[in-house]
């Protein structure tokens, strides 16, 4: 399966009369995406902003984060089984908005996360602080149950990305990055010298916000499988987890998953990226056994000489990696596994809820207790009450000068457990 | 035969009358977290993890762990032993860093209604 | 501004004095840098000035612990300094061990320290959690590169400067873990450390995986009312006045005390030796960590057959698993020499 995206580099998104991308600029009309969003008899009202690189802004509490793509050609459209029927995805061309992305907001529950800063030290550590987000703001009907809500939201998001993505079907592309994987049979043809490697994906699926669909299939639902890399580029997995701000792998993370980004980068030279495994993260400890046993064998039968192994959220999930990581070494399989640590503000605690020998080669995100100051935002975008509340922040850790002190586990994407940020520690 | 052990009242008026569910009103995270801990050393099956969902045992007062009678065997026990135990100083961790806040009824129900979600799946599974 | 004050500490064989004949060497404190100072002084340049040099023969040292510390401690105050570099000790375990010692004890009178030294070294894992120890290479021939790593960590210390993560500034991993960026994503990290695995390369773990004994539980004691029971403790409770000298943290040994016809535990008689907690109440009675008091009563009551005549004791506190290790094993030994039936084991 090849894929090719088409990337058109945007360095602005601006209101205006006509949604359309233009020169690197997006243009929104807001009215027109409001009804869109709007259609959804669930949301009561949305609000519409812009967060670009460099402003005196914070968004929060965000959601998700969704890049705008757009099938150019190849078989099935973006958001397969959520916002487009289920075929599907992974071939053909698909044009990225890159350097752009919609944030949603929306207080689901009232101690909802998550902090993206424009600027200042909490920029540092965010990449979305980097692009040019459209944030859309939802308020849902009164009385809506929480379930409903977060359902809203996350389509919102979609639809958004949707809208604007297909704003650039028609753009040429500035340059085209192509992506293949092949067959079991051809690929040991192809490399037969070659270390064959496959990429252990878990996906959080515990409960109310703390789930992932595949092909809108409810990831706890399912058991451990294969998935092509470039069905994932297409929006194949989507996030509808709002737990733990800086380690949940938001949309935009499965769309640009760097594991797969750094694996096909050394494709055919150092190694052979034979696939991906998904599996899942659930509460029931059979359950764990099950898809645990089940991606090692998947392991083993694809014949991987090595596999990452990649994790998402916070204490139950460490007993899922550690559980994959065991039984995959028990199969002869070499394994790296990321993941982040909450070693305490003081950095002195035990860094994981759960270990084993066999885990000899981590890569880790950095502690997400250690403490930060946030400096105050001309402008906040989203709901500016939550930072009382939010993980980790202190008893008022709003400040009377309207900085934040807080852990870093309230910036979203601080200590991301897919490897996407340079952030360590030692 | 299966039995959850909570704090968390949601989840005794939704399940109380299918499923044994010992409450423990009024008690804390840790209670729940210590009680299972009872439960797996008088050779009770841990069935569902006891960290489950990612809000921080500092964060959210509330949880709800499933145990079953079914034999468990010595590697078995250790698993669940150490499982809980980790559990046991991660919440402890959490609770030095700062104390889980008096927080307000409408954030009160707001947690209950994640960790009945969290739990659900489980209880789904059995029913 | 005027130039930091520093003094080295050094052994014999850095000094130039002599090998392992001249190992006994007793300490001394000379002016200026010797040795391996030089290399320091011109790294430091203008920012500091090696003021003296202490050298203390290494088996002097590993065999009057107690008294070479305090005297080469004694020496270095005297110098009012406001940096203290030890070493560095590359793979010489005498060595390294007087380091971390003399590190450990001047770090506790509040003056900037560090020192250096092969991480296998046993005197690196005995010190790594109190001091910053620069991970040097095994063999002198590191020097130079020794030398580099640790003349601008010790400035930063001694000047009182954030310090950064292990990985940043070299020093061996001391449990803290501290958060810095990489220069490449953790996803291109960990494809580069798989590919390193696989073709059987060193690689460096993030993170280390804390290891945990597991011990298969002993089988039940039928008859309690016949059994001999032991006491043993990593919660301090020494004789009042610790004469034996304990350590309040990093323990390097362990006592053994007779309790035949004690039955309470007093704060005229008991007390804690552990560092680290309130001791309040331990001191008060000490009971508290070694129950003796209930287990007398036990005993009085029929329950439990009798109290073995020993009590053993240690500081749990920071103390080296190793040595903690060792201990176990000469105090398990002992208990099975004397027929013991069961163990009490208590902390703090």
């Amino acid at each position: 399966m090849k894929l090719e995206l088409g990337i058109i580099p945007i360095n602005d998104i601006q209101f205006g009369a006509e949604s359309k991308v233009e020169n690197g600029t997006i243009y929104v009309n807001a009215d027109e995406l409001k009804a869109l969003i709007l259609e959804d008899e669930n949301l009561k009202s949305v609000e519409l902003d812009i967060a670009r690189p460099g402003e005196s802004v914070r968004i929060m509490p965000v959601k998700d984060v969704i890049e705008p793509r757009v099938k150019v050609s190849g078989e099935g459209a973006m958001f397969p089984g959520m916002i487009s029927k289920v075929a599907p995805v992974g071939s053909g061309r698909t044009n990225v908005l890159r350097g752009s992305a919609v944030v949603t907001t929306g207080k689901i529950v009232g101690f909802q996360e998550g902090i993206i800063d424009m600027t200042g030290e909490g920029s540092k550590y965010t990449p979305f602080s980097k692009l040019n987000n459209l944030v859309v703001v939802c308020e849902p009907i009164d009385g809506l149950a929480k379930h409903a809500h977060e359902k809203a939201v996350r389509m919102a998001g979609l639809k958004t990305a949707d809208y604007i993505g297909k704003l650039a079907k028609d753009i040429v592309a500035e340059e085209v990055e192509t992506f293949e994987t092949v067959s079991v049979k051809e690929g040991i043809e192809k490399w037969p010298e070659l270390p064959r490697i496959g990429y252990v994906l878990m996906l959080q699926s515990q409960g109310l916000m703390h789930d992932t669909y595949v092909y809108g299939v409810d990831a706890k639902q399912s058991l451990s499988t294969i998935i092509m890399p470039t069905e994932i580029m297409d929006g194949a997995i989507v996030s509808g987890n709002c737990v733990s701000a800086c380690d949940k792998n938001t949309t935009y993370h499965h769309l640009n998953n760097p594991v797969i980004r750094d694996l096909f980068a050394q494709h055919g030279k150092t190694l052979n990226f034979v696939g991906v495994i998904i599996t899942n993260e659930n509460v029931y400890l059979a359950d764990k056994m099950r898809s645990s046993d089940w991606s090692s064998k998947l392991c083993e039968w694809l014949g991987l000489d090595g596999a990452i192994v990649s994790q998402e959220g916070f204490g139950n999930p460490d007993t899922d990696l550690i559980m994959n990581c065991k039984k995959i070494e028990g199969k002869g399989v070499k394994t790296v596994i990321i993941t982040d640590e909450y070693a305490g503000r003081d950095g002195a605690s035990q860094s994981l809820a759960d270990a084993d020998a066999a885990a000899n080669a981590v890569v880790t995100g950095g502690n997400a207790n250690e403490v930060i100051h946030l400096p105050k935002m001309d402008k906040v975008i989203g709901y500016p009450e939550v930072a009382d509340i939010i993980a980790g922040g202190f008893d008022g850790s709003l400040q009377a000068d309207g900085s934040i002190v807080a852990e870093l586990q309230v910036i979203t994407g601080a200590t991301n457990e897919m490897g996407f940020n340079p952030l360590s520690a030692r | 035969m299966y039995r959850i052990i909570t704090n968390n009242q949601m989840c005794l008026v939704k399940y109380g009358d299918q499923i044994q569910v010992e409450y423990l009103d009024g008690q804390s995270y840790m209670d729940v977290l210590v009680k299972v801990r009872d439960y797996i050393q008088n050779g009770w099956c841990l069935e569902t993890h006891p960290m489950t969902g990612s809000l921080k045992p500092n964060q959210t007062p509330y949880k709800s762990v499933m145990v079953s009678d079914r034999p468990v065997d010595k590697e078995e026990f250790y698993q669940q032993e150490i499982t809980i135990e980790n559990g046991i100083t991660a919440c402890r961790k959490f609770q030095s860093i700062r104390k889980t806040p008096d927080w307000p009824q409408n954030l009160l129900e707001d947690f209950q209604a994640v960790d009945l979600s969290l739990i659900e799946g489980a209880i789904q599974k059995i029913l | 501004m005027s130039k930091l004050r520093v003094v080295h500490y050094i052994n014999q064989f850095f000094a130039n004095i002599g090998g392992e004949e001249k190992a006994d060497y007793k300490p001394e404190l000379r002016e200026g840098n010797v040795g391996p100072g030089l290399a320091f002084q011109q790294s430091f340049g203008e920012e500091a000035e090696i003021v003296a040099t202490v050298i203390c023969g290494d088996s002097y040292f590993n065999e009057n612990v107690d008294s070479a510390t305090a005297t080469v401690l004694d020496m270095i105050k005297s110098q009012n300094p406001d940096l203290v570099i030890c070493g560095p000790a590359f793979n010489a375990g005498r060595y390294g061990v007087a380091c971390g010692t003399v590190a450990a004890a001047v770090k506790k009178e509040g003056i900037p320290v560090i020192t250096g030294m092969y991480k296998e070294n046993p005197g690196a894992d005995m010190f790594k959690k109190e001091v910053y120890i620069v991970s040097t290479k095994n063999s002198a021939a590191g020097m130079r590169d020794a030398v580099k790593k640790m003349a601008p960590l010790a400035l930063k210390v001694a000047k009182g400067e954030a310090i950064g993560a292990s990985a940043e500034e070299g020093y061996l991993p001391n449990g803290i873990r501290k958060n810095f960026f990489e220069k490449k994503r953790g996803a291109e990290r960990a494809v580069e450390m798989l590919i390193k695995k696989l073709n059987g390369k060193e690689f460096e773990t993030e993170y280390e995986m804390p290891s945990f004994d597991r011990v298969a539980p002993g089988a039940a004691i039928k008859d309690m009312s016949k059994a001999k029971i032991a006491l043993v403790t990593s919660g301090g409770i020494v004789p009042k006045g610790n004469p034996d000298h304990i350590e309040s943290s990093s323990a390097s040994k362990y006592g053994q005390y007779d309790i035949e016809g004690v039955t309470d535990l007093t704060a005229e008689t008991y007390e804690t030796a552990h560092g680290g907690y309130d001791p309040v109440y331990a001191n008060e009675d000490a009971d508290r960590v070694l129950p003796v008091d209930v287990i007398n009563e036990f005993i009085k009551e029929g329950k439990i057959g009798s109290l073995h005549k020993y009590f053993y004791t240690t500081v749990g506190n920071g103390t080296a698993v190793a040595n903690a290790k060792k201990f176990a094993t000469e105090i398990g030994q002992k208990l099975v020499d004397d027929h013991v039936d069961a163990v009490i084991l208590t902390s703090t």
